[in-house]
């Protein structure tokens, strides 16, 4: 395996019953990221690209395989085992943004620093930077009602990358923006995995917004269906 | 910013509601703790009975009398300690609204058998020394004004003076208090020989016999000895213990006052059934931030532990503010009724069994929606946005 | 003005239809308001029965007499010489036999009450044929009277209720003294059937009270009677005795209960106040959850006053199926209940539970007020919903 692999799935399947019936996923999916990757994953309704990238962010878990994460298998974690590792490795964005409407930006931002053992100052200092780095330094006192969406996205990304995880997952973070707002939020995931070094997934049905991507990936009745493409 | 941050946002997210919540546990707990003191000051004489009294009335009823000549035979029972006699002067203060607790008592023996009875040596032989002296307890003499050496009136609503009219004057020898808070000091004593030799109706017979026996474990030797000395007499007795003859008074209010009570804790309960339904709907409300949380990387337990804090406190913030404000009503009104019931006090006792309420409240409230938190899947919340 | 009435009907059966989405928060308010209805429903029920109890004894015909200063029978005291004297006054109405006047006696005796198994006071009174004669109400029910001179009583039907062990035929101990049942009496369901009734020679002797008495009843003659009393009552030095209606006597130990009437409305109204705070919770719930419709509603034209009238029908429904509900249950569990309690004399009144349709009356208000203003509020924040969050994407 080469030092450079972050992400590596082996013949993962992934299925459920539901009443009589046996439904898969997947069956036999592997795949390979390395630090450092911006992969778009794409693929109809259904194909199973959420289940993947839910796999991924340690919420869900395969039936069959392994995943393994920069030298661990994480796949057979315990439930507070993964808990702990998403907070120490993985950054989530969501379509709906999904930040604490009681809290402002500021706070929302420095939720994931709660789960670290940093000081006050350091944390205070920690979503300064995010703050900044998404352009958002101007509405640090503001609550998410107050915001356009595409605000709401920012800051929800300034919270995915406060804590420095090694991976940051994105799941349709644009499915919910107008074309130039998208946009913007796609420049400035561009601009982490480029200046800063962050390895990315997103999740889109949106072809537009998979050419950021590095690379992207067609999922198809939970298959592969075509060779990597690199944009 | 901590956990008791978050705490404190999600409380007051919806601040109308967590307002309305707070105000009907408040509600509940004003009335739990005020009628709840109400209920313990009724029954308070049957708490503070002494062990080793027992109580000596005529059989037919506590109306009723006895001869005199039954003193002395009690006295010589084998296992009384002390014995004294009473009598129901059945006095009022210049209007007969007023009622007050008069008893003609033997002096020495009464002391002797009522240790609660606390006076000071001087005072006490002033007393013994002046036949027409009272000896008045402490929250009557406030409730009047009355001092030590004031010459009062007092009538009866059932004897006659011999000298015409119902009113004799007594002088405030002394002022006696309670061993402990709770005795009732609304009463005073006066002399039984005085009372006697100045009323009309008939001499040498008593109301009832109070005694104390040498150990509590004598009691219902005593009290059959007693009996049966008298069995198939003009006079048969009935004795019991303070306790249970107490106890038998209170009961004859009845199941009216069960029936109260029983209706007032049934709608005590239903404000807390209706409000922790409240409670549990605004967690469970939550569920996708609670998912996100835990997305986040927030762990199980330490959610678990958030949402039971936030009902627990809610539960603490209205219980306490309205057991508080129990406590402010009984305290103002106990002056007030003092006259009625002199035991209406919020105790500790009250207050513990109504903080344990206040914490079985967050506790069900919170732990449901707490539980469910715990064992929420993170893909089926998300998919149920 | 057609339209608008059709635009509150269905903006209000809207309401309706989506309760069920609602089903806890809409449950818990229809049990809040049912419990603060049947509070009220049984303090009210258990004065009114005490009152009807007290009410039904008194008779503006009849005077009683007591010693001065006592404010009850049990501790008056009255002597023959004194019934004599007052028997030669004006005012009181006479019959064949005499001056209608009834002196008697009122001891108290030890009775097993059936609900607790424990001892409690029953009055035993000692009265002639006069005084019989004289209560126009009393009619026995079963047995006989009792034969004067003898230990034979007859028990009023509260005591054959609340009491063990009066039972016709039954023989009853009462210190020393024998005595033996032989009729049951009612009186209309007043505070004389909480008596035991014998004849008064008999009581006199076994309680060693000579030729005393303890209260006179007497015939007034008419309506100026009772004033004629009180003359003769003030002129006379050795009368040392307070003349009253006997209606005037009850309706003063009647009030006893009375706090009971107070305290429960007072109860109620506490409990009212926590029960409007989960109300207002539920309707303020239903006005968000029903956020997007009503805004829908608005968009499409229907008035904001359709929208205020649909929460207000909600909240009045949800109370008012409370009110019924507490209403039926205190009607089960209170009405008619027996029960007896300690009255003005340290002794037992035995009374009903009574529910009255005014007593429902004041529940159902009630109920009314409280389904108004847990929906007024919250109708109000619906009303002034902005149109716009019909337009907003999912909260």
């Amino acid at each position: 395996m080469s030092e450079d692999v972050l992400f590596q799935l082996k013949h993962v399947s992934k299925g459920f019953v539901k009443g009589k019936e046996k439904i898969s996923i997947f069956d036999d999916l592997n795949m390979s990221i390395e630090r450092g990757d911006f992969v778009a994953i794409m693929g109809p309704s259904g194909s199973g690209k959420t289940t993947l990238l839910n796999m991924l962010g340690g919420v869900d878990q395969p039936t069959g395989g392994e995943i393994w994460f920069d030298g661990t298998r994480i796949d057979s974690l315990s439930e507070s085992a993964l808990t702990r590792w998403r907070a120490e490795n993985i950054g989530f964005i969501f379509q709906f943004y999904n930040l604490m409407p009681m809290l402002n930006a500021q706070r929302n931002v420095e939720l994931p620093l709660l789960l670290t053992k940093l000081s006050k100052a350091q944390r205070r200092k920690n979503v300064e930077t995010a703050l900044a780095l998404v352009g958002l330094s101007d509405r640090a006192k503001h609550m998410s009602s107050e915001m356009s969406g595409g605000q709401q996205q920012r800051v929800a990304i300034a919270r995915a990358i406060v804590s420095d995880p090694k991976l940051i997952l994105c799941d349709e973070p644009t499915g919910d923006l107008d074309r130039g707002t998208a946009d913007e939020i796609l420049e400035m995931l561009q601009l982490l995995n480029r200046d800063h070094g962050k390895t990315i997934v997103m999740v889109t049905h949106d072809p537009a917004a998979a050419k950021y991507a590095k690379r992207t990936l067609h999922l198809d009745k939970g298959q592969f269906v075509q060779r990597e493409i690199v944009a | 910013m901590n956990d008791l941050y978050l705490i404190y946002k999600n409380m007051t997210r919806k601040p109308l509601r967590l307002f309305l919540t707070c105000f009907a546990i408040f509600i509940a707990f004003l009335i739990f703790g005020a009628v709840t003191s109400l209920k313990t000051a009724l029954n308070s004489s049957v708490a503070l009975s002494a062990d080793n009294r027992l109580v000596v009335f005529n059989r037919i009823n506590f109306t009723q009398s006895l001869p005199i000549a039954y003193f002395e035979k009690v006295a010589a029972v084998e296992g009384v300690e002390n014995v004294t006699h009473l009598n129901w002067f059945g006095g009022y203060f210049q209007e007969p609204s007023r009622q007050i607790v008069t008893l003609a008592v033997d002096p020495e023996s009464y002391l002797r058998v009522y240790q609660e009875v606390v006076i000071p040596e001087n005072l006490k032989q002033a007393w013994l020394n002046n036949r027409q002296g009272a000896l008045v307890g402490e929250k009557l003499a406030q409730i009047y004004g009355w001092k030590v050496g004031d010459r009062i009136p007092i009538s009866s609503n059932i004897f006659t003076h011999k000298d015409g009219g119902y009113t004799w004057e007594f002088e405030v020898s002394g002022i006696f208090k309670g061993d402990t808070e709770q005795y009732d000091t609304r009463q005073m004593l006066i002399h039984y020989k005085y009372f006697m030799e100045t009323q009309t109706f008939g001499d040498d017979w008593i109301g009832w016999m109070a005694l104390t026996t040498k150990d509590p474990s004598l009691n219902e030797k005593v009290a059959k000895t007693i009996d049966d000395n008298f069995a198939n007499s003009q006079s048969e007795t009935d004795t019991s213990t303070e306790k249970s003859f107490n106890k038998a008074f209170i009961e004859q209010i009845g199941n009216i006052g069960l029936i109260i009570f029983s209706v007032v804790f049934t709608a005590f309960f239903t404000i807390l059934i209706v409000v922790g339904n409240t409670m549990a709907l605004a967690v469970r409300e939550r569920t996708g931030e609670i998912a996100v949380l835990k997305t986040l990387g927030f762990s199980s337990q330490r959610i678990f532990r958030m949402v039971l804090s936030e009902s627990l406190l809610i539960a603490l913030i209205g219980g306490l503010s309205g057991l508080a404000a129990a406590w402010l009503l009984v305290e103002g009104v106990k002056t007030f009724l003092a006259r009625f019931l002199p035991n209406l006090i919020l105790d500790s006792h009250i207050a513990v069994q109504a903080l344990l309420y206040m914490l079985l409240l967050g506790l069900i409230t919170g732990l449901l929606p707490a539980f469910n938190a715990l064992r929420l899947n993170i893909v089926s919340a998300f998919n149920r946005q | 003005m057609g339209s608008l009435i059709a635009q509150i009907l269905s903006v209000t059966l809207m309401n309706l239809g989506s309760l069920r989405r609602r089903l806890w928060m809409s449950l818990a308010m229809v049990l809040a308001s049912a419990v603060v209805v049947a509070i009220l429903l049984a303090f009210l029920a258990m004065a009114k029965g005490f009152e009807e109890t007290m009410r039904g004894a008194g008779s503006s015909q009849i005077a009683i007499l007591m010693r001065e200063g006592s404010s009850s029978e049990l501790s008056s005291a009255i002597l023959q010489d004194q019934v004599n004297l007052l028997s030669e006054s004006a005012g009181i109405a006479r019959s064949a036999n005499g001056p209608l006047i009834s002196p008697e006696l009122y001891v108290i005796v030890d009775g097993i009450k059936k609900s607790t198994g424990t001892e409690a006071n029953i009055p035993l009174r000692g009265l002639n044929k006069t005084g019989m004669a004289m209560r126009t109400s009393m009619r026995l029910v079963r047995g006989r009277m009792f034969t004067p001179g003898t230990n034979e009583m007859i028990v009023g039907e509260g005591v054959l209720r609340e009491f063990s062990g009066f039972e016709i035929g039954k023989e009853v101990r009462f210190g020393k003294n024998l005595w033996t049942v032989v009729g049951v009496f009612s009186t209309g369901g007043n505070i004389f059937e909480s008596e035991l009734w014998a004849d008064i020679k008999i009581i006199q002797s076994h309680y060693n009270r000579g030729s005393s008495y303890q209260s006179i009843r007497l015939q007034l003659d008419n309506d100026g009677g009772l004033g004629s009393i009180k003359e003769t009552i003030a002129r006379e030095p050795r009368l040392n005795l307070e003349a009253q209606s006997e209606r005037e006597y009850f309706a003063s130990q009647g009030k006893q209960l009375q706090y009971i009437a107070t305290f429960g409305w007072v109860i109620s109204a506490v409990m009212a106040l926590g029960a409007l705070a989960g109300a207002l919770n539920t309707m303020y719930t239903s006005v968000a959850d029903r956020a997007k419709e009503i805004a829908t509603l608005r968009a499409l034209g229907f008035s904001n006053f359709s929208a205020f009238c649909g929460t207000i029908a909600e909240a009045m429904v949800l109370a008012v199926a409370g009110g019924l509900l507490g209403s039926l249950a205190a009607y089960l569990f209170f009405d008619g209940l027996n029960t007896s309690t300690l009255g003005g004399s340290f002794t037992q009144v035995v009374f009903r539970f009574e529910m009255s349709p005014d007593l429902f009356l004041q529940g159902a208000i009630l109920a009314l007020a409280i389904g108004f203003i847990s929906g007024f509020f919250p109708a109000w924040r619906a009303a002034r919903m902005p149109v716009i969050v019909a337009f907003r994407h999912a909260a």
